[in-house]
């Protein structure tokens, strides 16, 4: 059985192998090889703008071949799959960064190797050298977080969910909430803020919990769309309906809870755009029409008043049928 | 009964029924520090988070019973709950769905069964693989991304029977066939002989690998109900769902008194033990432990508990002893 | 023999929860003298060994060494005091070499901070050559036999500067040859001024090696005497506190039909070309020496190793033993030689283990009826004498007799035509083993072949109707009651060399 599980695996890699071979081989007409190098395929935000950028290659880039590698949400695994891109001659790393500083010294050592660098959705910190294609994250949370301050009640009582501890993007959001809404909001109680890690299980446990020991509530403040999500079950099953939600990321679910009056507000940091403008700029760097540029992608702020528009989005994407 | 009589039978059941005292003196404290504690609303919320795990720790009870543990629970969890939504989703039919999932869970298990009575690979390399493989399937056949719109699918997990919520139900329903099966059949006794002393049970002319393919079996029947369940408490299909469920599961047996060398365990001692995780994670959000706090607290009182609970054996080993001094030495004494 | 006292246990009192198990022992080992230790299981020997190695503290009472009073709080105190226990059943790990195992935890410790593996190469000859042998100091040690490690754990205390040996059973897993090296070894470190505490449930060894000999019932000592003042029926009578009229209680039963018969059993590495019969109402023994293919025929027979050739034979039908499913069906049970490893499920309840191998039998509409199953064991129990707190005790909590009674008892309930036991005795107390032979007296009087292995001869001897005697996996001989001897065994068992 061992025997068995070996030599298929010794028959893959040579597979790969040979694969990347002809790749090279039929170079006579440019075909340009981009390592894609997610944070974690199995992290729902990731894995979306991987199928993206997947697809952005496959549908407007005949010239161009995409492989896609797993950095696993852990910074050496990443750092490994940079080396090997480099060792591998991949002509560009489109980087979608875990760690802002952990991620510098691979990224700068495959520049000065000669592979170009991009990064998209999370920037490394070197002063701009690499191009980028990013959303902000404060902003993501600041027009939430503006337009909650014309909508959470006076001495209103609000719950916090957060992404895992440390998580870039979830802090992030978390200033912009802070600067935005909070700072201007003196009278609002926080009367519990937690770590849901993204899930929408662990955040319904909490609003279980949050609904029992407060009462009312006002306003749940998610740094995602998932764990806004998960809360609304537990409110749905509490039987209350009068609850502000926001989020974050403009996910297909909460789009349709926005549209059902359940959910108040989302941005939408649309992986569709991002993969357009990350592919775009690539393919740009690659056939040398530009050098260097950083692309802020927007994040427009999803209500019920425009809430259609982003389903039909998702629905062409075929995420909601 | 005279006075030494009496203190001793209350030495013997508080030792034998030590996690059951560790349960009951967290309850009385929940109550005094947390009115709302008792409500209830609250007991209902307790019963219902705790639920799914707890089945997945009546499937992780049999199996260290019997020596055996399963590393991928929670990933098959997961590919058991979304291809039960998908097929939902496709069919309308909830049956359909229901099997479905039960499918995942007894067919990833008896992968796993066969790869550790077959190969004699080590339950905890060939699971693991297995969590690999099923969570891998899982992200593939979602590409990643949370199914939604399950529509009507939510009734496994959201409904309630009278005042009991569905899961809950199925939990206590799971709990009465684990009690069951351990303690009145014939499978049980084997599970516990072949946990406590394979060859000796090879021995008394038991069939110890269809022992282990069964054990493998009723756990894949378990995570496929606690994937449906799942899914349908989030209202969406997440192949992200139940990362480390199976050490959350593990950790409620082990606290419940199941121990890990083998052939000891019991339903209610692992209800117990899912009881007591659920209370406190319960109690410290009631109390607004912040996060990193409440990770402190839950280590400590993890270790607490089994420490509390093999202190109490220890003594009550000692009795034993003492009262029928063996033959032997305790080896590694020396 | 030197008169000075080495060791004194003045008043030594020991009570568990519920339980006196030891009071006001006084117990004194004279320098460079073999002091025999014996009593029935549940006397109070483990207990008193314990407290002077320091596993558990007494109540009251005192110890002195060399006259003077010591504390001993932990095993670790007592090595520093020089004393050194050799266990029953050994524990060791099979990777570990000689080395390793002779500086296990007291490596010396090179300038660098690591192990001195030099030194310790240099101290492991040296040693070796001081005892006349001659392996290799990177042998392995489950490359070596059970006495030879037992010599190893005698020079590893010698290292450590013991003059207090205490040896628990220490013949109970090797071969008579293996004895008499033993035997040369104690004779060597009495000379020395070592002194020896010799615990020993069998007769003959103590009468050969001991100088005084202390026998303990229900934790007092009932007396201490010079050996040459005491004779086995004294010891045995002063141990049960009762005189057992005969050791041997065989009665002469009608023999029937033919119930087991073995054909050409072979296997290859094993043993080969053996058979034999066993009718009713027989006892039947199977002798040898160690490694002769005695207990690895009788596996094979009961279904736990597989055979390569050779024929089966119950009740004059072949039958395919296949596994041990199988030989229950077909009405064979086995007692297996090694009842930690493949008879007791330590953990579970003297009830669970007696029933094992016939849940079938208990099930009635697939629930187990557990108030049958506690009666019948209870019966079975109450038959054989098995001494327990109640029918939920774990097993482990039994003395090693108690815990073979209920193994045997597990296998009357299944009710077998044809009963193996290898070593049934072993480990086991005098009162205990003679039950044991009683109730095989019993079963073969109720027309049940029994096949006995062992390596007691005089048990043999006293039991069987017939002996076989194996030698190099092959039978090398039968012989008739009128026949028997230990000489003509031991003549078969080596192959005609009488030494």
């Amino acid at each position: 059985m061992k025997k068995l599980i070996g030599v298929a695996l010794a028959f893959l890699v040579c597979c790969s192998f040979l694969t990347a071979a002809v790749g090279v081989a039929g170079a006579q007409e440019k075909v340009y090889r981009i390592a894609y190098i997610a944070r974690a395929q199995g992290d729902s935000f990731a894995a979306w703008l991987a199928n993206a950028i997947r697809d952005e290659v496959a549908r407007n880039y005949p010239d161009v071949r995409v492989d896609v590698f797993d950095g696993q949400s852990r910074n050496e695994v990443i750092t490994a799959h940079i080396e090997n891109a480099v060792v591998n001659r991949y002509d560009l790393i489109l980087l979608q960064p875990l760690d802002s500083e952990a991620q510098v010294a691979p990224a700068m050592a495959a520049m000065d190797a000669g592979v170009k660098v991009v990064t998209v959705n999370n920037r490394i910190n070197d002063n701009d050298r690499a191009p980028a294609v990013d959303a902000d994250p404060v902003e993501q949370a600041a027009r939430n977080a503006r337009l909650a301050r014309e909508q959470v009640p006076q001495n209103g009582r609000v719950v916090v969910l957060m992404g895992p501890a440390g998580n870039m993007h979830s802090d992030m959001r978390r200033v912009g909430w802070q600067k935005e809404f909070f700072d201007h909001r003196p009278d609002v109680v926080i009367l519990d803020e937690q770590i849901a890690n993204w899930n929408k299980d662990e955040a319904m446990r909490f609003m279980e919990d949050w609904i029992l020991t407060y009462g009312k509530i006002d306003a749940i403040i998610s740094m995602n769309d998932n764990m806004a999500a998960g809360a609304l079950e537990a409110t749905k099953a509490a039987g209350i309906s009068d609850i502000l939600a926001y989020g974050v990321d403009g996910t297909a679910e909460a789009c349709l809870l926005i549209r059902d009056g359940v959910m108040t507000s989302t941005t939408l940091q649309s992986a569709y755009e991002l993969a357009e403008k990350a592919v775009g700029l690539a393919y740009d760097i690659l056939t040398g029409k530009k050098e260097h540029e950083i692309i802020m992608v927007d994040c427009p702020l999803i209500t019920q008043e425009n809430v259609e528009e982003y389903i039909e989005v998702h629905r062409r994407a075929g995420n909601i049928q | 009964m005279s006075s030494p009589d009496l203190v001793n039978t209350i030495r013997k059941y508080s030792s034998r029924y030590s996690i059951y005292l560790v349960l009951a003196a967290m309850i009385v404290i929940s109550s005094i520090i947390s009115p709302v504690f008792l409500s209830t609303l609250n007991i209902t919320n307790i019963s219902r988070q705790i639920s799914i795990t707890t089945i997945l720790a009546f499937g992780a009870t049999i199996l260290i019973i019997a020596g055996l543990l399963d590393l991928s629970a929670g990933s098959v969890l997961a590919l058991a709950g979304v291809l039960s939504v998908a097929s939902y989703k496709a069919t309308g039919s909830l049956a359909l769905a229901m099997a479905v999932g039960l499918a995942v869970g007894v067919v990833c298990n008896i992968v796993n069964g066969i790869i550790v009575t077959r190969f004699n690979t080590p339950p905890f390399i060939a699971t693991l693989a297995m969590q690999t493989v099923a969570r891998g399937a899982a992200l593939q056949y979602t590409s990643g991304q949370n199914i939604y719109q399950i529509g009507n699918y939510v009734v496994f997990g959201q409904s309630s029977v009278g005042p009991i919520p569905t899961p809950v139900l199925f939990m206590v329903g799971i709990g009465v066939v684990t009690w069951y099966l351990l303690r009145h059949t014939r499978l049980g006794r084997s599970l516990y002989a072949i946990g406590g002393n394979a060859e000796a049970a090879r021995a008394s002319g038991i069939n110890v690998n269809a022992v282990k393919m069964k054990a493998y079996l009723i756990n894949g029947v378990f995570v496929g109900i606690a994937g449906v369940l799942f899914m349908s408490r989030v209202n969406a299909g997440l192949p992200n769902a139940g990362i480390m469920a199976e050490f959350e599961a593990m950790t409620s047996a082990i606290i419940g008194g199941t121990s890990f060398s083998g052939g000891i365990g019991t339903a209610s001692g692992t209800l117990a033990g899912a009881f007591i995780m659920g209370i406190l994670n319960n109690i410290m959000n009631l109390m607004r432990v912040q996060s990193y706090m409440q990770q402190i607290v839950r280590g400590a009182i993890i270790a607490l508990a089994v420490c509390y609970d093999i202190y109490s054996k220890k003594k009550r080993e000692a009795r034993k002893l003492g009262s029928r001094v063996k033959s032997e030495f305790q080896p590694g004494q020396a | 023999m030197s008169g000075i006292v080495k060791l004194e246990m003045r008043g030594i009192e020991k009570s568990f929860p519920g339980v006196k198990a030891l009071s006001n022992v006084n117990f004194t080992v004279k320098q460079g003298s073999v002091h025999g230790l014996c009593g029935e299981n549940g006397a109070g020997k483990s207990t008193l060994m314990k407290i002077l190695n320091g596993v558990y503290q007494p109540d009251a009472g005192q110890i002195l060494i060399d006259g003077e009073e010591v504390r001993i709080t932990s095993p670790l105190d007592a090595r520093r005091l020089g004393i050194a226990m050799i266990f029953q059943e050994l524990n060791y790990i099979p990777e570990i070499t000689i080395e390793e195992f002779l500086f296990l935890g007291r490596e010396p410790v090179n300038r660098f901070g690591g192990v001195d593996w030099k030194k310790i190469r240099q101290d492991t000859i040296k040693l070796l050559q001081a005892e006349g042998l001659h392996y290799d100091p990177t042998t392995q040690l489950k490359d070596l036999s059970v006495s030879d490690i037992q010599v190893l754990e005698i020079l590893k205390a010698l290292s450590e500067n013991a003059d207090i040996i205490i040896m628990d059973e220490p013949t109970s897993a090797i071969t008579e040859r293996e004895v008499d090296s033993l035997f040369e070894k104690i004779l060597r470190l009495k000379a020395k001024g070592v002194s020896i505490i010799y615990i020993s449930h069998k007769m003959d060894e103590l009468f050969r090696i001991t100088d005084t000999i202390t026998v303990l019932r229900d934790g007092s000592v009932i007396d201490t005497r010079p050996t040459h003042e005491l004779n086995p029926d004294t010891i045995i009578t002063l141990m049960v506190g009762r005189k057992i009229q005969n050791i041997y209680p065989k009665e002469d039963v009608p023999v029937g039909e033919v119930l087991l018969e073995v054909k050409g059993l072979t296997s290859r590495g094993m043993f080969a070309d053996v058979s034999f019969t066993a009718r009713a109402g027989e006892i039947v023994g199977i002798a040898g020496l160690m490694g002769a293919g005695r207990t690895e025929v009788v596996r094979a027979l009961f279904g736990l190793d597989p055979y390569d050739s050779g024929t089966i034979l119950v009740r004059g039908r072949a039958v395919e033993v296949r596994d041990v499913r199988t030989a229950i069906q077909n009405g064979i049970a086995m007692l297996s030689e090694d009842r930690r490893r493949f008879g007791i499920v330590g953990v579970r309840s003297v009830t669970e283990n007696a029933v094992l191998p016939n849940l079938s039998r208990f099930i009635y509409g697939g629930r187990l009826h557990q108030r049958k199953e506690r009666a019948e064991v209870s019966a079975h129990f109450q038959a054989m004498n098995v001494k327990t707190p109640d029918l939920d005790t774990a097993i482990d909590a039994l003395s090693g007799g108690n815990q073979q009674k209920v193994l045997l008892a597990k296998w009357m309930i299944s009710e077998p035509d044809i009963l193996i036991l290898d070593e049934p005795t072993r480990g086991i107390d005098v009162g205990a083993k003679h039950e044991i032979y009683r109730l095989m007296t019993k079963l073969a009087a109720q027309g049940k072949a029994i096949v006995m292995v062992s390596s007691e001869l005089m048990e043999l001897l006293g039991m069987c109707d017939r002996i076989y005697v194996m030698a190099a996996g092959r039978i090398a001989g039968e012989l008739q009651r009128d026949e028997f001897s230990e000489e003509s065994i031991m003549k078969l068992a080596t192959g005609g060399k009488i030494r």
